[in-house]
């Protein structure tokens, strides 16, 4: 991992070198006190302005139970609109855990994620303006969430079942009328640090509406836990009976589910 | 996104400093794949040219300055993945592509052995590959560079990031399928064959748009089953219980595991089928068509030009695999479109290659004890009638012969090499029998469909490998280099005048191509079943070849795998150069 990163920090600074140079002097201090951020700054955001903002809130335990499947929520809400979200886990051997895209939904996202050790748990929203809004806390774990085998094989036909979806959405709710979804995608997720296992992940999904409109768009990296599970709040077009979840992983398998939308009076004219 | 950017950078960081972007993202055209047994860059085909002679026109290299031939690096498939390696390295604008065992691929930078990408396919617990987890070789084309793997996958991926493209199930590896060769890329059409011979499969030719991997046709191999043309139903293979009694052509094997050869002067392809499934030839008489064949193919569309058929009614597993190498054969005056195939039957076929016709057939091992000639009038065997392994009928076990060649082959799948230059084929042949005899046997999806035991030994007590230089003209062998332990490597043969091959011992070999003297070696540490290749690189004269032994001898050897049991695996491609004076 450290050489992967550093070759990536060297050439992010060596793009960035004269425009950092010129900054202005008042760059936030981590408020976490991570001894990675300087690193994960320069590497995830280069010269783009950052916030430590206590609108962006992240939902984690204190102290994680089960290092492979620690719950996770960050909620960007607050700032009004967000178009990209960056899940970060400063001290994990692949710090970003995923890239969300809440293209017609709300800038709110539930997951699971393996933490190898005690790590900050952030998430970063860039609002319109450039700027990236930065919240999070710190979980401790006992660790070794990432280099713990995938108990899908203890299944001999784990196989089989890669790619299956398990969904359910909710109707619309609030004043936005967002639905909430929760999907979770059968899939060993190996991160590549497991001897003899080679690198097999998840590393695309989208979800459409009926009108083929996309709502929410997902960038998956390794950190996340095997059989992922998500959950997000999204605009459907009035007339959607179904989302469709399309995805492939690094392998070129393909994922593909439909998931009902709840029937709500007056919805289809 | 981070990683994505980074690659970006690297890319135009290359466009702008070294001036070669356009060619080197854009890859190898149709023609330049065509015209590759001819180029010296590059090794762009299995085969080195899709007519799959396995010839360079490097001239630096000979006798006398090959003992100047020095490694320059060496590089390791890592892991404890050590099994069989029987890859040919594609070579292409200074990156040497290779596959490795457990449906592995990387690229390395051909100058320096530095790995640029890997590629490990995640590979299901339940695969079936009947003889070892090997892979014989990727195929390059435009952008991309494809390979088969041994759950039955077509991946096609960037060759530049060695990230996945697309990827394509081509059959269920749950019954019994797997994939093991090289593919071939023709006018745009990726063109792969199936294994999976011993479970009952339906051996298969398919094309893909090499482009999106979608199917474009697929002609099984085994008659009565039905092809498909552009996702409908096109014609039937052969004709229905013509030479298949009942149903037992549903099951009927004839794999073409080992995929093909195209020749562009007659626009075919050639496909090898293997052995008739089950083993026990009792169970279906007559032909058994098309198995243990060799089909021409229009690329087209998948229709049969012809058939020649070596082994009628296979009865000791004599698959008929083998690559069928396009040639010219110059005899009374007259140049001849022919096609050479060494048999594992223990016969060296010469056919004309625009119509299946039989040329000559003549032994290019000791003994043969299952036909006493190929009949050159109607290119049918003569069979010993009492070498065929009795019936069991009800029995549970029927009359044992022994049996020359054994069951793995006068020769296997390592392919032959053919110098226009000496006008001789060069071919790996082993010199061993069989006791085998029939059992019964029903089918069952996902197991083992023989019928048969069997059971390898030796002929002589000094030796098994052959290699010989075989007379398309006339049939006789012109000179053989002896080896103890089987032959299970690939042929390349030199302008030069040279024959390289590799041993189960470790040694990379190289042989006088006129008199079959040793001239050179070099031990790679495991043992060489892969297929050597060379090129031009900078100025200086490059060979590359798998080291790492394995594939079907130690598993299904017998009294064979008990003799090669100490050698010891491995996993590397080595480099060698013959450097500037």
């Amino acid at each position: 991992m450290t050489p992967r990163l550093l070759a990536t920090a060297v050439i992010a600074a060596a793009l960035a070198g004269p425009a950092l140079a010129a900054e202005p002097a008042q760059e936030p201090l981590d408020p976490l006190g991570s001894v990675m951020w300087d690193v994960l700054r320069a590497d995830l955001f280069g010269k783009a302005p950052i916030v430590f903002d206590e609108r962006v809130t992240v939902s984690a335990p204190d102290n994680a139970e089960n290092a492979t499947a620690v719950p996770v929520s960050a909620d960007a809400s607050a700032l009004g609109v967000v178009e990209e979200m960056v899940l970060i886990t400063d001290l994990n051997p692949f710090p970003v855990v995923l890239r969300y895209h809440p293209v017609a939904a709300k800038p709110v996202i539930g997951t699971r994620i393996r933490v190898q050790q005690a790590t900050p748990v952030r998430a970063a929203a860039r609002t319109p303006d450039g700027v990236w809004h930065i919240g999070g806390k710190v979980v401790d774990a006992a660790g070794g969430g990432c280099t713990a085998p995938p108990v899908t094989y203890a299944a001999p036909d784990w196989a089989d079942h890669v790619g299956e979806v398990q969904a359910r959405a909710w109707a619309p709710t609030g004043e936005d009328k967002t639905s909430r979804v929760r999907f979770r995608v059968r899939h060993p997720m190996d991160n590549g640090l497991i001897a003899g296992i080679p690198a097999y992940f998840i590393e695309k999904l989208s979800l459409r509406d009926a009108d083929g409109k996309e709502l929410a768009r997902l960038e998956t990296l390794e950190p996340l836990s095997e059989n992922p599970v998500f959950t997000l709040d999204v605009k459907p077009g009035a007339s959607s009976r179904a989302l469709t979840l399309t995805g492939r992983d690094t392998q070129g398998g393909e994922i593909e589910a439909v998931i009902s939308l709840p029937w709500v009076q007056g919805a289809v004219q | 996104m981070k990683r994505l950017f980074r690659t970006g950078l690297l890319a135009s960081a290359m466009a702008v400093g070294l001036g070669l972007s356009v060619a080197n993202a854009a890859g190898p055209t149709n023609d330049d794949l065509l015209n590759d047994a001819k180029s010296t860059g590059d090794v762009l085909t299995y085969g080195m040219g899709h007519q799959g002679q396995r010839f360079s026109p490097l001239t630096a290299l000979n006798p006398d300055t090959v003992k100047k031939l020095v490694p320059v690096w060496s590089f390791s498939f890592g892991g404890e993945k050590q099994r069989g390696q029987e890859s040919q390295p594609i070579v292409h604008e200074g990156m040497i592509y290779v596959t490795g065992s457990y449906s592995r691929l990387y690229a390395v930078d051909a100058k320096t052995g530095e790995k640029k990408w890997q590629y490990d396919h995640r590979l299901p617990e339940g695969i079936m590959p009947c003889c070892d987890v090997v892979n014989r070789g990727a195929a390059l084309y435009k952008d991309k560079i494809y390979f088969s793997t041994l759950d039955a996958r077509l991946v096609a991926l960037n060759k530049d990031t060695g990230k996945v493209v697309w990827s394509k199930k081509t059959a269920d590896y749950q019954a019994g399928y797997s994939a093991t060769a090289a593919p071939l890329i023709v006018d745009g059409k990726i063109i792969t064959g199936n294994s999976g011979g011993e479970f009952g499969v339906i051996g298969m030719v398919e094309a893909r748009d090499a482009e999106t991997g979608e199917l474009i046709w697929q002609r099984p191999t085994i008659e009565g089953n039905m092809g498909t043309l552009n996702g409908k139903e096109s014609t039937m293979t052969g004709k229905l219980n013509a030479s298949w009694p009942g149903d037992l052509y549903k099951t009927g094997g004839g794999a073409t595991w080992l995929g093909g050869t195209y020749d562009p002067e007659t626009k075919t392809l050639f496909f090898g089928t293997g052995n008739p499934a089950p083993w026990n030839s009792h169970l279906r008489p007559g032909d058994n068509l098309y198995s243990s064949s060799t089909l021409a193919i229009n690329p087209e569309n998948g229709e049969i030009k012809w058939h020649y058929q070596t082994t009628p009614h296979d009865g000791w597993d004599f698959d008929g695999v083998n690559e069928l190498v396009a040639f010219d054969l110059k005899k009374d005056g007259q140049t001849i479109k022919a096609g050479a195939k060494a048999d594992r039957n223990g016969f060296f076929y010469v056919l004309d290659r625009t119509n299946g016709k039989l040329i000559n057939a003549s032994p290019f091992v000791s003994k043969i004890t299952w036909a006493k000639e190929i009949d050159l009038k109607t290119g049918r065997p003569v069979y010993n009638d009492d070498n065929r392994p009795g019936s069991p009928e009800a029995a549970e076990k029927g009359k044992s012969v022994f049996a020359a060649p054994a069951f793995l082959g006068a020769k296997n799948w390592m392919p032959m090499a053919y110098s226009p230059a000496t006008e001789l084929f060069y071919v790996p042949a082993n010199e061993w029998g069989m006791d085998i005899w029939n059992e019964p046997i029903t089918y069952k999806k996902g197991a083992a469909y023989l019928g048969a035991g069997f059971t390898i030994k030796p002929l002589y007590d000094d030796y098994i490998g052959a290699l010989r230089a075989v007379d398309p003209k006339t049939g006789k062998i012109v000179w053989e280099y002896k080896n103890k332990a089987p032959l299970w490597g690939g042929v390349l043969t030199t302008a030069g005048n040279l024959v390289f091959t590799g041993t189960p011992e470790g040694y990379l070999k190289a042989f006088d191509a006129k008199s079959g003297q040793e001239v050179w070696k070099f031990n790679t540490g495991s043992g060489v079943v892969g297929s050597p290749v060379t090129w031009e690189q900078d100025g200086e004269q490059y060979v590359a070849v798998v080291s790492g032994w394995g594939g079907a001898v130690p598993l299904w050897g017998g009294d064979v795998a008990k003799m090669v049991k100490d050698i010891n695996q491995g996993g590397s491609l080595w480099v060698f150069k013959l450097p500037k004076a």
